[in-house]
């Protein structure tokens, strides 16, 4: 039988059942290339205005958190997106691909509906395959959907398709790239994780490349995001870099190719070592559980966050001499005066990792709701364990995780800042700014609770509260988003120390009203069904 | 006290549909109790009202003097569960499973787990995301059979085993009742619930339709006799309680209702009996009694 067989009818079967998501995915990043637009044409109407940002983005940080500067001399709008923005659009783009194809192939395969379609018409190579072309249906979308959207922004056309065709081509690198991920891995947890390590080293290796030379160095043409970035789409644009992507994603679907060729249905090349054959004496309690299931997480984030702060921290020498010319509403985002500079650029950072901590809060809290989906729930609760105890105990490791989280993200800001300002009180004043955002990120995962408890179904709702926030709270004042929806958020209630000074009103108030929320939380879970899915 | 289980009017909707619709059984203690009905009948609804998991909306459950719902973690101190659809922690081993499910449950016996481990040739060392659904189905017998409880609720435990393992189970559900557990236990499967348990429960669209030890029950159905006779004993069709005459291969087959087996066995005399054999009713012909009438026998696969 042709290896190929019923690749065509796979492929529709994929597209429907991602009938809703793709789409959301391609109008969501297309809408926002679109709204970065119209936003900045209003917060900067003249050149002048777009000049000074483009200066503020002009130092190391600014260059690791955009693209290589093409045509910031003299800036126009477009431009100005392109090189600012691009960045979170390409990394969408990515994430888009890599959860695609995670979910069409070994998804599918481990929890084995792989087998059941195998069994019918249909060749070894078509799942991947169909997975492949529906990832190409994807980016086309993008390409289509982006340009058009940008177009009816206002900007010129032919700019706007060779951006969007930008986040096309990142994406088909990275569907190949984790094609080949997924015949390796037996489990799709394990590839996302891998294909996710890849798009982010990817985004730090473009990052430092960019960093040691304007325009791009060799180092950054080592990384799939700069030939996306590379195009100089709006200033001098060119296709060529895009065929990287397309021949080095050509060269990792044909490994894909190989491996499906040669492997079992079901395993990967690398094979499961076996572990114990009986529980070490502590894990006998809820908690215990919790906390075995969530180390792996706590300290990835934890190493992630120390490193993101290290980073952030190092830049603070250079911070005041850079940004001494900035334009004023920047001045005031930072801090109001060039005097305070330093501890201004030291606040907004700390915020930007307390956002980044009260992700892993959320995520940790969702662990509740899939224990429950999945009915494993069920026969820990028919031991003798209470709900209110089970429930209290995974909350007590995200509290934990929260508290270690923000004084690692503190340590790694504190040494970075006191290594590069000379300044060794840097480093205990960045733990304790941080530290004092646990109140405000517990309250986030409180509030995470209470619809576990109350409205499961709902759960998703704390990403829009917290990430809406966190763009209120961040972006707000240039992109002029209405800014009382975002009080919603507690990260929204904290001092940005070190500018700002320690607040022990909004600290102790938080800390009750988070202990009130979770209570209500825990109150609500004793009194409802289970609901398995 | 000895009725262990005593469940009374017990009713529950989810949302527009009814699963629960007043059912009412009993389980006494010492009994092996058989949960029976097609898949949707409520088997799994009401065995997690018992666990305190679901709420009941009405009528009465107490397990072991317990309102599960309230007491719900004393009530668990004195039993052990199994899903009937097992998942477990993808990263433990199956090992730490079984020990970490037995310290909730507060303690194992190790001698025991250790033998379970061996008899259900379960490979502890592996992940428990490598497991098929038989093996995750061991561990969660393994570390229910290994705790000392008052109570077993194993809800279809066998569905994923094999016949080898399935014989273990069985030598295990009969050691632990000799240890003094009773056992509830749900099940689609005619030949287990017949081969294990004491009492049966027939359950349909969350009604009880039959209850009784398993001699009562077979008291208000039918036996099957087959004979060979010297004259045509086509004649018999006329006798009261008398069914589905019919010729296979020079025997005559028909069903007989237990009632008037006597008086059966004298009208045969008449036509000169060269063999005879006489099958006592199965379950599974009870079963179709309640479900093969006017509706298909959804799920019931008759054994296998």
């Amino acid at each position: 039988m042709n290896a190929f067989a019923g690749t065509a009818f796979l492929v529709r079967f994929d597209l429907r059942r991602d009938r809703i998501r793709l789409p959301l995915w391609v109008i969501g990043i297309s809408a926002l290339a679109a709204y970065f637009v119209a936003a900045l044409r209003l917060a900067y109407p003249d050149t002048e205005d777009l000049r000074s940002v483009a200066g503020f983005a002009d130092n190391p940080a600014g260059v690791m958190m955009s693209g290589p500067g093409y045509g910031m001399d003299d800036p126009t709008l477009e431009a100005f997106v392109a090189n600012q923005y691009g960045l979170y659009l390409l990394v969408a783009a990515g994430f888009m691909n890599i959860l695609l194809v995670v979910r069409h192939t070994r998804g599918e395969e481990e929890n084995g509906r792989t087998e059941l379609v195998l069994a019918g018409q249909v060749g070894r190579r078509a799942p991947l395959t169909a997975a492949l072309v529906t990832a190409l249906v994807a980016n086309a979308a993008l390409v289509v959907a982006g340009g058009a959207a940008m177009t009816a922004a206002g900007v010129d056309a032919g700019g706007a398709v060779l951006f969007a065709a930008g986040f096309a081509a990142l994406g088909l690198f990275f569907a190949a790239l984790t094609a080949l991920v997924c015949q390796v891995c037996e489990h799709a947890r394990t590839a996302t994780g891998l294909a996710a390590a890849a798009l982010g080293t990817a985004f730090v290796v473009r990052g430092v490349g960019d960093v040691l030379e304007r325009h791009g160095s060799a180092v950054s043409w080592l990384s799939p995001i700069a030939w996306s970035q590379q195009t100089r789409a709006f200033v001098d644009p060119r296709w060529g870099p895009l065929a990287l992507s397309f021949g080095f994603a050509a060269v990792a679907a044909a490994a894909a190719y190989r491996v499906v060729d040669r492997r079992d249905l079901g395993a990967g090349l690398v094979p499961p070592r076996p572990g114990r054959d009986e529980a070490a004496p502590a894990l006998a309690t809820p908690f215990a559980l919790a906390l075995r299931l969530q180390r792996g997480s706590i300290a990835g984030w934890g190493t992630g966050l120390a490193l993101t702060g290290l980073f952030y921290g190092s830049l603070t020498g250079s911070i005041a001499e850079s940004f001494a010319n900035l334009p004023e509403d920047i001045l005031v985002l930072m801090g109001g005066s060039t005097a305070n500079l330093v501890d201004g650029f030291l606040g907004l950072t700390g915020y930007t990792m307390a956002f980044l901590a009260s992700c892993f809060a959320i995520l940790s809290v969702r662990r509740l709701r899939s224990e429950e989906q999945s009915g494993r729930i069920e026969p820990v609760l028919a031991t003798a364990t209470g709900r209110a105890g089970w429930m209290a105990a995974g909350l007590s490791v995200t509290a934990l995780g929260v508290v270690a989280l923000l004084a690692l993200a503190g340590l790694g800001t504190g040494l970075g800042a006191a290594a590069s300002t000379g300044e060794p009180i840097r480093v205990a004043a960045s733990v304790w700014a941080l530290l004092g955002y646990v109140p405000a990120v517990l309250g986030v995962a409180a509030i995470a609770a209470a619809l576990f408890g109350l409205v499961p179904r709902a759960f998703d709702l704390v990403w829009v509260l917290v990430v809406y926030g966190y763009l209120v709270g961040s972006f707000g004042p240039i992109l002029d988003l209405p800014g009382s929806a975002g009080a919603l958020s507690p990260l929204n209630h904290v001092r940005q120390m070190p500018l700002e000074p320690f607040a022990a009103g909004s600290f102790v108030a938080l800390v009750v009203l988070a202990a009130l929320v979770t209570a209500a939380g825990l109150a609500a879970f004793r009194r409802r069904d289970l609901r398995s899915a | 006290m000895n009725t262990i289980v005593e469940v009374h009017d017990l009713t529950k909707t989810f949302g527009a549909t009814t699963a629960l619709d007043g059912l009412s059984f009993q389980v006494g203690r010492g009994e092996v109790a058989g949960f029976l009905g097609p898949n949707g009948a409520g088997k799994s609804t009401t065995i997690r009202i018992l666990l305190g998991l679901l709420r009941a909306d009405g009528g009465s459950a107490t397990v072991l003097g317990f309102d599960p719902w309230r007491d719900a973690v004393e009530l668990h101190r004195h039993l052990a569960y199994v899903p009937g659809e097992v998942n477990l922690w993808p990263s433990l081993t199956g090992g730490e499973a079984i020990d970490f499910l037995c310290r909730l449950r507060g303690g194992a016996d190790r001698a025991r787990r250790t033998e379970l481990v061996e008899r259900f040739e379960l490979d502890p060392r592996k992940k428990c995301r490598a497991y098929s659904k038989g093996n995750r189905q061991k561990v969660a017998l393994i570390s229910a059979l290994a705790s000392d409880v008052d109570l077993l609720v194993l809800d279809e435990p066998t569905s994923g085993l094999d016949p080898l393992m399935e014989r273990v189970f069985q030598d295990c559900v009969a050691e632990a009742t000799q240890r003094g557990s009773s056992v509830l236990l749900s099940s689609h499967i005619l030949a287990e619930v017949e081969k294990l348990c004491d009492t049966v429960t027939i359950i349909r669209d969350g009604r009880t339709v039959e209850s009784g030890s398993l001699a009562q029950l077979r008291h208000l159905t039918r036996s099957t006799i087959t004979v060979r006779t010297d004259l045509d004993a086509s004649g018999l069709a006329q006798v009261e309680g008398v069914h589905e005459l019919r010729n296979e291969h020079g025997h005559t087959v028909f069903e007989v209702d237990n009632g008037h087996l006597e008086e059966v066995v004298r009208r045969l005399a008449e036509y000169g009996v060269r063999s005879l054999e006489s099958a006592p009713p199965s379950l599974e012909e009870l079963f179709l009694r309640h479900y093969g009438s006017d509706r298909q026998v959804a799920g019931v696969g008759g054994g296998r």
